[in-house]
C-alpha cells in the first residue's frame, strides 16, 4: 500500500518508517508475537523527547494521542494480559484512533477490524463460507472465509471491534466464550474444527455511551474486558493544539497547501470547549447544546472552512465560512441548539470581541450567519 | 546527609534533610541514628513544644496525633485585628521526626525542637503567607515549598509523571528503600538544593524561612558549644561529640551555610511572651491527615503508606505485598456491597499493577499503579458516579481509619477539664463511648435547662459530643409546642480533639462558645442569619458578656436592605421574647426589635409591586407589624398606618397585599365593613383582568380579617357573584388561589359559609351536599329543549 494514493492510509502505512525504526532499536522485552515491547508501544503513541537514530536517519517520534498518558499505559498493559480492552466514552474522543495506534504498534496491522452496525451478524465476526467451494468440496478449511476474529486468533494479531454497542446484544455475546477460552469451534470442520488462538491475539472494542440507539453490553461480556473511559480533552489550549495538528495532517494528505491559522484554531477550540463545559473563560453560564461538541467535530469544521478558503477564497480562511460550517455542525439534532449557540455569541463572544478585538471581532460580526 | 565539622567546638554536626511523612525517609533517619549514635538530636518544630516530647515518645501514645499550637494575639503583635491563631503539626508512625524522637528515647539520646516558638513564626511571616494563609486548618509542615516550583514541573514532565507525589514515590520511596542511607540523603539534598535555588529570596523572607533558619542555626551552635564544653570538662579532647539535625529538606541547605559560617545572620530576639501561647498534643485521625482531604502538605494516602512503613520492618520490600493486600481488601469490600467482582478480577488487577510498574520503570507497583489497576480491572463499563464505587472504596482503604491515642501523662487543656467538670456536675457520662440518651424537662427543672445549655454549647462548638433528637427548634421555627428535649450523647477521642481545637477560643466551654459566637458574627451575613445565630445564643443561655454581639446584630440590621431578611429577623426576635421566661434566658432584644420594626416600616411603601410568590411573606410581615404595634410597641403604630396608607396610593398594588391591608385597616377600626366592600366591588366591576385578581384580593383579606364574611351577607354575595362570572378554564386557574383563601377558615366556619351560600340560592347547606344526580339522558333532553326554545324565540 502506498500512502500517497489513499484518502486515509492506515496507521501502519502512515507511520511505517517510524514503526520500523522503533522496532529496530527496541531492546525491551516483547510479549510473544508482539512486534515491539510495551515500552516502545508507549513511545510510539506518546512520543519521545530524544530522536531515534536508525539507518542513518533520525526520527523524532511525535505524540499522537493527547490526553491521559496513564490511560494509554493501562491500555498497553491490558493488551499484554488476558483480557480484552474496551474503550468507552463520548463520541469524538479519539477512541478509534487510539485503538488503531495500539493495534498497529502491537501487531503491525490495524485493519483487522469488525465494523459494528445494527446489521452485524455472527458471520461477519467469526467466519462464513465460500458457497461455490463448499458445494464443490464440502466443508473444508479452503472453503471457509475467515472474518476478523478468526484471523486475529489464527495469526496472533489484534482484532478491533468498532462500535460494539451498535451491534445487537446477542451478536456481541458471540465474543464471550472466545475471549475466555481462546478457542473457536467450527463444527463443520469436525476434528480440525478447533481454532486455538495464538499468542498476541486480543480484542480492542470501542463503544459509544452517549449516542441514541446503542445496545447495553451484557455483564458476562463486560467481565471479559478491562474498561477505559476516554474523556474529552479538558484544556482549551490542548484542544487548540490538537485541532491544529489534525487539520494540518488532513491538509497534507489532501495536498492542500495551507497551514492552520493559530488564531482561528483558538477561536474554534474555545467555542467548542466552552459550549461543551457550559461555562466560559469569563465565568458566564452557558446552555449546553445537545449535539456532540467533540474535538473531532471541531477539526472537521475547521477543515471544511479550510477547503472552502482553498478553492473559493484565494487560500485564506474566512471567519464567515467558519461560522457557516459551525451552524451545520451544531444543528444536527434539534433546532434549539442553534438558539443556544446564538445566545452564546450574544453573551460570551460579544464580550470577547470587545475585550480582545481582532479575529474575535470578525467572529462576532459573523453571527449574522446563525439562522 | 552532610556533616559539618565546627573546628571551634570540634563538634560533628550531621544534617538530615527530610520530607515530613515519608516511610522511606523515616526508615533512613532511623538507620542513621542507629549507626551514628549522636549525643544530641535536634529537630525542626516550634521549641515551645519541647515539654511534650516525653508524651510523644510514650509507649502508650499511638500515632496519628498532632501537636496543637495556639496563640491569642491580645497585644496585636501579628496584626491589628488581634485574632486567635492556631496550627497543627501532625505526626504519623512514619513521620521522620517521630521516628527520630522514638529512636532517641530508645537509645537514651537527648532530643529537642529548635524552631522559633509558634507566635514568633507568625510574627516573622508575611500576611497571607506560610502559617498565616487563610486555610481552615493551618499546618506547620512546609513541604509545599519542595513541590511548588518550575524546576519540579519540568522534572515531572521529563520523567513522564503526573505530580510531585508520584515523582517522590517513584524515586524516593520505591527506589529509595533500596538505596543506602548515604545515597538516599545525598539524592534528597541535591533535589532540595535545586528546589531552593528556584525560589526567590523574597519568597523565602515572606514565608518566614529566613528568620526561622537564623534562629535554628543559632540554637544548633549554642547546643554545639554546650556539648563541647561538657566534653572539655570530661577531658575527652579531640571528639567534641556528635549532633544530628533533622529538618525539612528545604531548610537544610540554608541551615548548613549558616552553621558552617558561610553566611551570617542575626537571629530574631524573642519579642512575644509565653503567656498567650498554648501547646497541646491531641489525638488525630488518618482522615484528617490525608492530603486529599484538603490538607495541603504531607503525602496523600496515609493508610497505604502506614502499611508500607509496617512492612519495612520485616526486611523485605513491602510494596508488592501491600498493593496485593489492598486489592484483596478492596475486592472484599466491593463484594460486600453486593457488586459482582471475582477473584479473577483481582488477579487481573495485580497483573495490571505489576505491568504498569514495569512499563513505568518502577521496581514495584506503588499507590498510583494500585489506583490504575482498580480503575482498569474493577470498574465495569463507563467510569462515572454510578460505577466508580470500587475507586471510592479504595480511596477509603488508602486513607486508613486509624485513630490516635494519648498516653496518660498528656497534659489536659483547661477546656477539657471544664468539660469533665460540667459533665460531672450535670450527671452526664463524660467518658462513655456508648451512646446515652437524656430527656430534659426544659421549662420545669432548672438543672435540666442547665444541661440543655451545656449540650447546646457543645453542639455549637461542633465537638460531635451531643445531638438533639427532639425538642423545640427555634432556628427552624418548629415544634414550639414541645416542652421536653431529648438528647443523645457519646464521648470519643474526637470530642477531646475537637475541644482542644477550640481551646484557642477560651479556657471553658462557655467562654469558647462566647468567643466563637463573636467570631462567627464578625463574618459577612444578612440580618436574618444574624438573628438566627442569636437564637442559638439564646438556646445556649449565653446572656452575659453579650454587648458586642448585640452591637453586631444592630449593625447587620442597619446594613440590611432586604425586606424578607428583616422579617425573618423580626420573627426570631419575637419568638425569643415570647419564650424568654420559659427558657430563663433574658437577652436585651427590645432595642433590636424596635430597630427592626422601624426598618420594616420604612421599607413597606416600596413593597407594593411584589411577585406573587413573595406575597405570602409580605402579608405575613404586615400582620406581624400590626400585631406588635398594637401591643408592646404602640409608639410605632402611627408610622405603620402611614406606611399602609402610602401603599394604598399605588395603583398597581399587589391585590393580595391590598386585601391584607384592607383587612388590617378594618381590624383596627380605621375602615368600616362598607369601605372594604367598596374596595372589593372595585375589583369585581372592573375590567375582566381586574375581576380575575379578586381571588388574590380575597386571599389577602381573609388572611387578616376573615370575620368580615360573617357580617351581613354582602361578602357572601360578592363571592357568589365573582364565582358566577368566571368561566370554566379561568376558574381552574384561580382555584389554587381560592383554596389558599379559604384555607384560613376553620372547618366550622367553612360550613357556615357554605350554608350562607346555599341560602342565597334558596337552599339549605345540607341540600347542597345532597344534590340529586342528573341522569345523562335528562341532561341531553334539557339541552335539546333549551336549544329548541331559543330557536323559536329568535324566530
Amino acid at each position: 500500500m502506498e500512502a500517497g494514493k489513499l484518502i486515509k492510509p492506515p496507521v501502519e502505512v502512515r507511520y511505517a518508517q517510524e514503526l520500523e525504526a522503533l522496532r529496530a532499536v527496541d531492546d525491551g522485552i516483547r510479549p510473544e508475537n508482539w512486534k515491539m515491547s510495551p515500552k516502545a508501544v508507549r513511545t510510539f503513541i506518546l512520543g519521545s523527547r530524544e530522536a531515534i537514530e536508525y539507518n542513518g536517519r533520525s526520527y523524532q517520534i511525535q505524540k499522537k494521542y493527547f490526553g491521559n498518558d496513564a490511560l494509554v499505559e493501562r491500555c498497553i498493559i491490558t493488551l499484554a494480559g488476558n483480557r480484552g480492552l474496551m474503550l468507552v466514552g463520548e463520541p469524538g474522543t479519539a477512541k478509534t484512533m487510539l485503538s488503531e495506534l495500539l493495534s498497529a504498534a502491537v501487531s503491525g496491522v490495524s485493519t483487522n477490524t469488525i465494523q459494528g452496525t445494527a446489521g452485524t451478524t455472527e458471520d461477519m465476526i467469526k467466519y462464513s463460507w465460500n458457497y461455490a467451494l463448499l458445494l464443490a468440496k464440502g466443508p473444508v478449511r479452503e472453503a471457509l472465509v475467515p472474518a476478523p476474529l478468526y484471523i486475529g486468533m489464527e495469526k496472533g494479531v489484534i482484532t478491533r471491534f468498532e462500535e460494539i454497542t451498535r451491534t445487537p446484544a446477542e451478536i456481541q455475546d458471540s465474543l464471550i466464550s472466545v475471549l475466555s477460552d481462546k478457542v473457536l469451534n467450527v463444527p463443520e470442520l469436525e476434528e480440525d474444527g478447533f481454532l486455538f488462538a495464538r499468542p498476541g491475539f486480543n480484542v480492542i472494542g470501542t463503544a459509544n455511551t452517549r449516542d441514541k440507539g446503542v445496545n447495553e453490553m451484557s455483564s458476562a461480556l463486560k467481565r471479559r474486558f478491562n474498561f477505559e473511559t476516554v474523556m474529552p480533552v479538558r484544556e482549551a489550549a490542548l484542544e487548540k493544539q490538537i485541532i491544529q495538528n489534525e487539520v494540518n495532517a488532513l491538509a497534507k494528505e489532501a495536498h492542500i497547501q495551507m497551514q492552520a491559522d493559530e488564531d482561528v484554531a483558538e477561536i474554534l477550540a474555545s467555542t467548542y470547549h466552552e459550549l461543551r463545559e457550559g461555562i466560559s473563560s469569563y465565568g458566564h453560564r452557558i446552555d449546553k447544546p445537545t449535539a456532540v461538541m467533540s474535538t473531532a467535530e471541531a477539526v472537521s469544521v475547521y477543515y471544511q472552512t479550510m477547503i472552502t478558503g482553498y478553492y473559493y477564497g484565494n487560500g485564506s480562511i474566512s471567519v464567515d465560512a467558519l461560522v457557516q460550517n459551525l451552524v451545520g455542525a451544531v444543528s444536527k439534532e434539534n433546532k434549539e441548539d442553534l438558539e443556544k449557540v446564538k445566545a452564546y455569541f450574544n453573551t460570551v463572544i460579544r464580550d470577547k470581541s470587545s475585550k480582545e478585538g481582532g479575529v474575535w471581532k470578525q467572529y462576532y460580526e459573523a453571527k449574522k450567519w446563525l439562522k | 546527609m552532610e556533616t559539618v565539622l565546627r573546628s571551634e567546638e570540634m563538634v560533628e554536626i550531621t544534617f538530615l534533610p527530610i520530607r515530613h511523612h515519608s516511610p522511606a525517609c523515616a526508615w533512613h533517619v532511623k538507620q542513621v541514628i542507629e549507626e551514628q549514635r549522636p549525643d544530641l538530636l535536634l529537630m525542626e518544630g516550634p521549641c515551645n513544644a519541647n515539654g511534650l516530647i516525653p508524651v510523644m515518645t510514650d509507649e502508650e501514645t499511638k500515632a496519628p496525633f498532632a501537636v496543637y499550637y495556639s496563640y491569642r494575639d491580645r497585644l496585636g503583635h501579628i496584626s491589628e485585628e488581634k485574632g486567635h491563631y492556631r496550627c497543627y503539626y501532625p505526626f504519623l508512625d512514619y513521620s521522620p521526626e517521630l521516628a527520630a524522637l522514638r529512636e532517641g528515647r530508645r537509645l537514651g539520646i537527648e532530643t529537642a525542637f529548635i524552631d522559633l516558638p509558634y507566635a514568633e513564626i507568625l510574627a516573622a511571616t508575611g500576611q497571607g503567607r506560610g502559617l498565616l494563609q487563610d486555610v481552615e486548618k493551618p499546618n506547620y509542615n512546609d513541604d509545599y515549598l519542595l513541590s511548588r516550583n518550575r524546576y519540579l514541573q519540568q522534572l515531572c514532565e521529563k520523567a513522564g509523571l503526573r505530580s510531585f507525589d508520584e515523582f517522590w514515590e517513584k524515586y524516593f520511596e520505591i527506589r529509595g528503600i533500596r538505596e543506602s542511607s548515604e545515597t538516599w540523603f545525598s539524592h534528597l539534598s541535591a533535589y532540595c538544593e535545586l528546589a531552593r535555588k528556584d525560589t526567590p529570596q523574597e519568597v523565602l523572607k515572606a514565608e518566614g524561612c529566613l528568620e526561622r533558619e537564623a534562629f535554628m542555626a543559632a540554637r544548633i551552635l549554642e547546643r554545639a558549644r554546650g556539648l563541647a564544653g561538657k566534653a572539655a570538662e570530661a577531658e575527652t579532647a579531640g571528639s567534641g561529640g556528635r549532633i544530628v539535625v533533622v529538618t525539612g529538606g528545604f531548610h537544610t541547605a540554608g541551615l548548613k551555610s549558616l552553621v558552617s559560617g558561610e553566611q551570617k545572620s542575626d537571629p530574631r530576639k524573642n519579642r512575644i511572651g509565653e503567656e498567650n501561647q498554648e501547646v497541646y498534643i491531641m489525638p488525630y485521625s488518618m482522615e484528617a491527615a490525608d492530603a486529599l482531604n484538603g490538607y495541603a502538605s504531607g503525602m496523600p494516602c496515609p493508610g497505604f503508606y502506614q502499611k508500607i512503613w509496617e512492612g519495612l520492618g520485616s526486611g523485605t520490600f513491602p510494596y508488592h505485598e501491600t498493593v496485593l493486600d489492598m486489592l484483596v481488601a478492596t475486592g472484599k469490600a466491593v463484594r460486600r456491597k453486593s457488586e459482582l467482582l471475582s477473584t479473577y478480577d483481582e488477579i487481573c488487577a495485580l497483573q495490571m499493577a505489576d505491568g504498569l510498574a514495569a512499563l513505568r520503570g518502577k521496581p514495584e507497583p506503588g499507590a498510583y499503579e494500585l489506583r490504575d489497576a482498580v480503575l482498569s480491572a474493577f470498574i465495569k463499563g463507563e467510569c462515572n458516579l454510578a460505577t466508580d464505587r470500587p475507586l471510592r472504596i479504595l480511596k477509603e482503604q488508602m486513607t486508613g481509619r486509624q485513630m490516635g491515642k494519648l498516653g496518660r501523662d498528656a497534659a489536659v487543656p483547661p477546656i477539657i477539664r471544664d468539660f469533665e467538670l460540667q459533665c460531672k456536675r450535670l450527671g452526664l457520662k463524660s467518658r462513655s463511648a456508648l451512646e446515652s440518651e437524656v430527656t430534659l424537662s426544659l421549662f420545669a427543672v432548672e438543672k435540666h435547662r442547665c444541661t440543655s445549655m451545656f449540650l447546646q454549647r457543645m453542639l455549637f462548638l461542633q465537638t460531635g459530643f451531643a445531638r438533639r433528637v427532639k425538642g423545640p427548634n427555634l432556628q427552624q421555627k418548629k415544634d414550639h409546642n414541645l416542652i421536653r428535649e431529648i438528647w443523645k450523647y457519646k464521648w470519643n477521642t474526637q470530642v477531646s480533639a475537637a475541644l482542644i481545637d477550640v481551646s484557642v477560643y477560651g479556657g471553658t466551654v462557655e467562654e469558647a462558645a462566647v468567643s466563637m459566637t463573636k467570631q462567627r458574627l464578625g463574618q459577612e451575613m444578612d440580618a436574618g442569619t444574624g438573628a438566627m445565630l442569636l437564637t442559638q445564643v439564646f438556646e445556649m443561655g449565653l446572656d452575659v458578656q453579650m454587648e458586642p454581639v448585640y452591637q453586631r446584630v444592630h449593625e447587620l440590621l442597619l446594613q440590611e436592605a432586604d425586606f424578607y431578611s428583616l422579617t425573618k429577623a423580626l420573627q426570631y426576635f419575637l419568638d425569643m421574647q415570647r419564650l424568654q421566661g420559659l427558657y430563663r434566658t433574658y437577652l436585651q432584644l427590645d432595642e433590636l426589635t424596635v430597630m427592626c420594626c422601624q426598618k420594616l416600616i420604612t421599607c413597606l411603601p416600596s413593597m407594593t409591586r411584589i411577585r406573587d410568590e413573595d406575597s405570602e411573606k409580605c402579608m405575613n410581615a404586615c400582620k406581624l407589624l400590626y400585631q406588635i404595634t398594637g401591643h408592646e410597641y404602640r409608639s410605632l403604630q402611627e408610622a405603620f398606618f402611614e406606611a399602609l396608607a402610602a401603599m394604598g396610593q399605588d395603583t398597581e398594588l399587589h391585590p393580595g397585599l391590598d386585601g391584607c391591608i384592607h383587612g388590617i385597616l378594618y381590624g383596627s377600626g380605621r375602615e368600616t365593613a362598607e369601605d372594604v366592600a367598596g374596595a372589593c366591588r372595585s375589583y369585581l366591576t372592573g375590567t375582566h383582568d381586574q375581576l380575575l385578581k379578586t381571588a388574590r384580593f380575597f386571599r389577602g383579606l381573609f388572611y387578616t380579617a376573615r370575620d368580615l364574611v360573617f357580617i351581613g351577607s354582602q361578602f357572601t354575595e360578592m363571592l357568589d357573584h365573582f364565582l358566577g362570572s368566571v368561566e370554566g378554564p379561568e376558574f381552574m386557574e384561580l382555584l389554587p388561589e381560592l383554596r389558599m383563601a379559604f384555607g384560613y377558615f376553620t372547618p366550622g366556619e367553612i360550613d357556615r359559609i357554605a350554608a350562607m351560600a346555599a341560602r342565597l340560592h334558596g337552599k339549605t347547606g345540607e341540600e347542597l351536599q345532597r344534590a340529586k344526580e342528573v341522569l345523562p339522558g335528562w341532561y341531553a333532553y334539557g339541552k335539546e329543549l333549551d336549544a329548541y326554545v331559543m330557536a323559536k324565540w329568535k324566530d
